[in-house]
């Protein structure tokens, strides 16, 4: 189902547009994936360091989410956008990909969580302060958070080289 | 030893061909060289925000620093060092390649740009550090720091989409039986 949707994708105008100028479309669209996840990895690195302690000690929890939370849901924007064209210029490169999918669970993940942080620290500022931000589990948590993002970027890369995962790749054999 | 001499030892070195004849190593070199990146211009671009009164405003900017600076110099080293053993797989079509070279002059001139920084608002940065943004020299550092660094990473995607023939997006018709079984004649390029 998947190769037919990437088929059809493939076949529009918007698609063809991309195949065309591909030569310079690709790279650029790719440059400027990377500038904007470079946003989102060090708004997340600000954030984490600061819940874990080990950055931003003269600045409140709401001070940091504040600084950097915009700059986040903003650089996601322009990874979603140019995602998508990238999606569309390639459909068969990305979405038959074994790291496409796996990244696009991550992203969903890291947003979630960036998400209801925002929205809880928000609705409950003291209790951040107070209790959250000193238990273990939290802690726990904004390291997982880094260390997803991390990943998105790896797997971002790995979907030129999706042969890495074997028979999970649905991309064609021959 | 004359510099083709020299690009021919880097790519015959244990090392490089032991990363050329895995199909994996290759791959997640060039992914954690893109982890190092993005952190260095993530960070590096707080910095220069800082500097040019856009963001982080209220905070000094030598606190911005204390908590910034490690990070991005240790990313720097990480991305230093997965681009030197990328470099070495395939060192003389590196050393020949336009964008390459493009990529190495902009890093240096962003050297002597940190340097000249230094030289100059970093020198007076007790006068400054509460302003909401830095001295004439200091902005135009961190505009210039801003310019190459996002010159130097488009450089560094069109390395790839110049050098190798198993990068995207070419290898849409790829056939996977290829590249588990390497052709008689090895061309040493990477997968």
């Amino acid at each position: 189902m998947m190769q037919q949707f990437a088929e059809w994708l493939s076949q529009t105008s918007l698609s063809v547009l991309i195949q065309t100028h591909n030569a310079w479309v690709i790279p650029t669209i790719q440059s400027i994936h990377i500038v904007a996840i470079s946003v989102v990895l060090a708004s997340v690195l600000m954030i984490d360091l600061r819940v874990l302690g080990w950055a931003g000690h003269d600045q409140t929890l709401r001070e940091t989410a504040n600084r950097f939370g915009p700059w986040l849901s903003r650089a996601l924007l322009v990874l979603l956008v140019t995602g998508v064209l990238m999606v569309v210029g390639e459909p068969a490169r990305e979405l038959l990909s074994f790291s496409f999918c796996l990244k696009m669970f991550l992203v969903g993940v890291g947003t979630l969580i960036a998400a209801i942080f925002q929205i809880t620290l928000k609705s409950n500022e003291h209790h951040w302060e107070q209790t959250l931000v000193k238990r273990r589990i939290v802690k726990s948590l904004a390291i997982l958070t880094l260390l997803i993002w991390v990943s998105v970027v790896i797997l971002g890369r790995l979907i030129a080289y999706d042969y890495v995962w074997g028979s999970w790749s649905l991309k064609p054999t021959a | 030893m004359d510099i083709t001499g020299f690009l021919a030892s880097l790519e015959s070195s244990s090392l490089a061909t032991g990363i050329r004849d895995s199909l994996y190593v290759f791959p997640l070199i060039e992914s954690l060289h893109v982890v190092g990146l993005t952190m260095v211009f993530g960070t590096m671009l707080i910095v220069d925000l800082r500097l040019l009164g856009i963001a982080s405003i209220r905070r000094p900017f030598t606190s911005i620093t204390s908590d910034i600076m490690k990070w991005t110099w240790a990313s720097f080293i990480w991305t230093a060092a997965t681009g030197v053993l990328m470099f070495i797989t395939n060192a003389s079509v590196y050393y020949h390649n336009f964008f390459f070279r493009t990529k190495i002059v902009l890093l240096a001139l962003a050297g002597i740009n940190v340097l000249i920084f230094e030289l100059t608002s970093g020198r007076t940065v007790h006068r400054w550090h509460k302003d909401a943004a830095a001295p004439l020299a200091g902005r135009t550092a961190a505009i210039l720091s801003l310019l190459l660094w996002i010159t130097i990473i488009v450089m560094g995607r069109w390395i790839g989409f110049t050098t190798s023939q198993s990068k995207a997006p070419l290898d849409r018709d790829i056939n996977l039986d290829d590249l588990f079984t390497p052709p008689a004649n090895e061309s040493g390029s990477p997968k």
